[in-house]
């Protein structure tokens, strides 16, 4: 198994997807940078003005954990877009160009070769995430300092400074729970589909129906708490003021068990299926 | 020895193996001839373990963790990587050495260079064989299974990779199966031709035997062949450089004979059999 996660490391590594996908990510929170740095002010002066007039803020609104927060807002779209395309490609690249069968002649378990393919996925997924967290976090900070945060969350929701970076450091946490989700599903459609547009096309879908799903009501409890669109959501709850913790750990350890249930069924269904 | 017996496999839109018997022995190289679609790939595949027969079992007598060793269709390879990187990877899975003097020897063994540091990709497409073929011989197997080794490689390809594939067999007394629709090749380096047509064994025997038994007509090149009072007893096509002379095998000693005493200097005498023929006569 060690030989394979090693295997897998380097062919990950080797890729230029790889850094086109970082390189990607990081573009993103630099394009966010800059439209805050120019036009923050003026927008959160026209949102708050009123409030500014009975509240104090300590520090400027227009701060680091803002911008952490609104960095943030890109796991909704943009980042599991890009996570899929990009982990689904582990598994199409190799029925594209071929190598599957080549490495399914080797001595080697096809269960084992498709575990590894999941751990690899959650890693570089894990890794995308964390430098996400790390390069948003120097930068935001170093250009704009810390402060209080404020969040529009259906009311608006303040926190102070040492709370909101807090807050924002478990909502990655949460939000990497949601990737790897992410992440681990279109895996499994790979394995289904085979082809990379076809599992690009359908990881997109699954991610629009999944947000759609989000904020439909279905009217029983239990799928309403549990049904794995109504999960995903789960680092933006960090957020209410008056946070529900127990119900914010319960959501992430179901979103965990359907991760790995995905897994397994997309283990079992690679094992069965013949390669050709 | 690689032994499939009574092999059938048939895909929703159609049967593509009906009980099909094959075996090579080791350090034998057989031959699969057929046209595109005859179900050679079906075959290999099932042979190679990569998809489950409906009916029938493939039996190896190897107590190797890797009893066959293959290239399916075209090499498959990390083209984004060099031949010694995709070595390490295809060697490291499966526990075989990844050093580097472990490496140059399994690249000396296909011939292929050590200097060639450049990802795959760049390689043309006989030392793309080449190097499957030394991922093929990763773990050594006893069985080496071939899918179309020779598309696309030039003459010189097609040569030393007939070179390598005989040497593997007699040196390392690797059992060998290789698959074609060029009959060419095959004859010239296989000891056993099976020929599949329609997902069937229609024909099967020793290449020499194959041969002798359906050969119909020779391409004769000589310099003035044309002026050529012999040929006029047999039927001929006249080609650009060449005649294509219509007689069976046990009849060409005593035609070249009787050009030579004419005076024509014969500079190349080929066998025309196709595939078609040993087809057809089985049919």
């Amino acid at each position: 198994m060690k030989s394979l996660l090693l295997a897998e490391t380097m062919k990950i590594a080797k890729q230029s997807k790889t850094y086109y996908a970082l390189g990607a990510i990081f573009l993103i929170e630099l394009l966010i940078l800059i439209t805050a740095y120019y036009q923050g002010s003026t927008i959160l002066d026209l949102l708050l003005d009123n409030l500014k007039q009975s509240f104090y803020f300590e520090g400027t609104l227009l701060n680091g954990n803002l911008i952490m927060y609104i960095v943030l807002n890109s796991l909704w779209f943009n980042v599991p877009l890009i996570l899929m395309i990009v982990t689904s490609g582990i598994l199409t690249d190799e029925y594209k160009d071929g190598t599957l069968q080549t490495v399914m002649l080797q001595a080697v378990k096809k269960w084992k070769f498709m575990l590894a393919k999941y751990i690899i996925a959650v890693c570089f997924t894990l890794f995308v995430i964390v430098f996400m967290m790390i390069s948003t976090c120097v930068l935001a900070y170093s250009i704009f300092g810390k402060g209080d945060l404020v969040v529009y969350l259906n009311t608006l929701n303040f926190f102070e400074s040492y709370d909101a970076f807090r807050r924002i450091c478990l909502a990655f946490v949460s939000g990497a729970i949601a990737m790897v989700f992410y992440c681990i599903v279109s895996i499994t459609l790979a394995v289904f589909i085979k082809e990379a547009a076809k599992t690009w096309i359908a990881s997109a879908l699954f991610l629009v129906i999944t947000n759609l799903l989000l904020k439909v009501d279905f009217g029983l409890k239990v799928v309403n708490n549990y049904f794995f669109p109504k999960l995903i959501d789960t680092w933006q709850q960090l957020f209410y003021y008056e946070t529900d913790w127990l119900h914010i750990l319960a959501n992430n350890m179901v979103l965990i068990l359907y991760s790995f249930a995905l897994t397994i069924w997309g283990i079992v269904v690679f094992h069965k299926k013949d390669i050709g | 020895m690689l032994i499939g017996n009574n092999l059938s496999k048939t895909y929703p839109s159609k049967k593509a193996l009906e009980d099909v018997s094959i075996q090579i022995a080791a350090g034998q190289i057989c031959g699969l001839l057929g046209r595109n679609g005859a179900g050679k790939t079906t075959l290999f595949k099932i042979l190679c373990g990569l998809i489950k027969p409906d009916k029938g079992k493939v039996i190896i007598n190897s107590k190797q963790p890797k009893p066959v060793g293959g290239i399916i269709e075209r090499p498959g390879l990390y083209n984004y990587l060099n031949a010694h990187d995709n070595l390490k990877i295809f060697a490291g899975i499966q526990g075989v050495a990844t050093d580097r003097d472990a490496i140059h020897q399994h690249l000396l063994k296909v011939g292929l260079p050590l200097d060639r540091k450049d990802p795959v990709r760049n390689f043309s497409m006989g030392m793309k064989q080449r190097l499957g073929i030394a991922i093929a011989l990763l773990n050594d197997p006893e069985c080496l299974v071939l899918d179309e080794p020779f598309s696309g490689l030039d003459p010189i390809g097609v040569a030393s990779l007939i070179t390598l594939i005989q040497r593997l067999a007699t040196e390392e007394n690797i059992a060998i199966l290789l698959s074609s629709h060029l009959m060419g090749e095959l004859s010239r380096c296989c000891h056993y031709l099976y020929v599949i047509d329609d997902g069937r064994i229609v024909n099967a025997g020793t290449a020499v035997q194959l041969i002798n038994d359906h050969i119909s007509s020779f391409s004769i090149t000589a310099k003035n062949i044309s002026s050529s009072s012999t040929l006029e007893k047999y039927q001929t096509i006249q080609g650009i450089n060449e005649v294509k002379v219509v007689c069976n095998a046990k009849e060409i000693p005593f035609l070249l004979k009787e050009l030579l005493k004419e005076g024509i200097e014969v500079t190349a005498c080929t066998p025309d059999l196709t595939l078609e023929e040993l087809i057809k006569s089985n049919r």
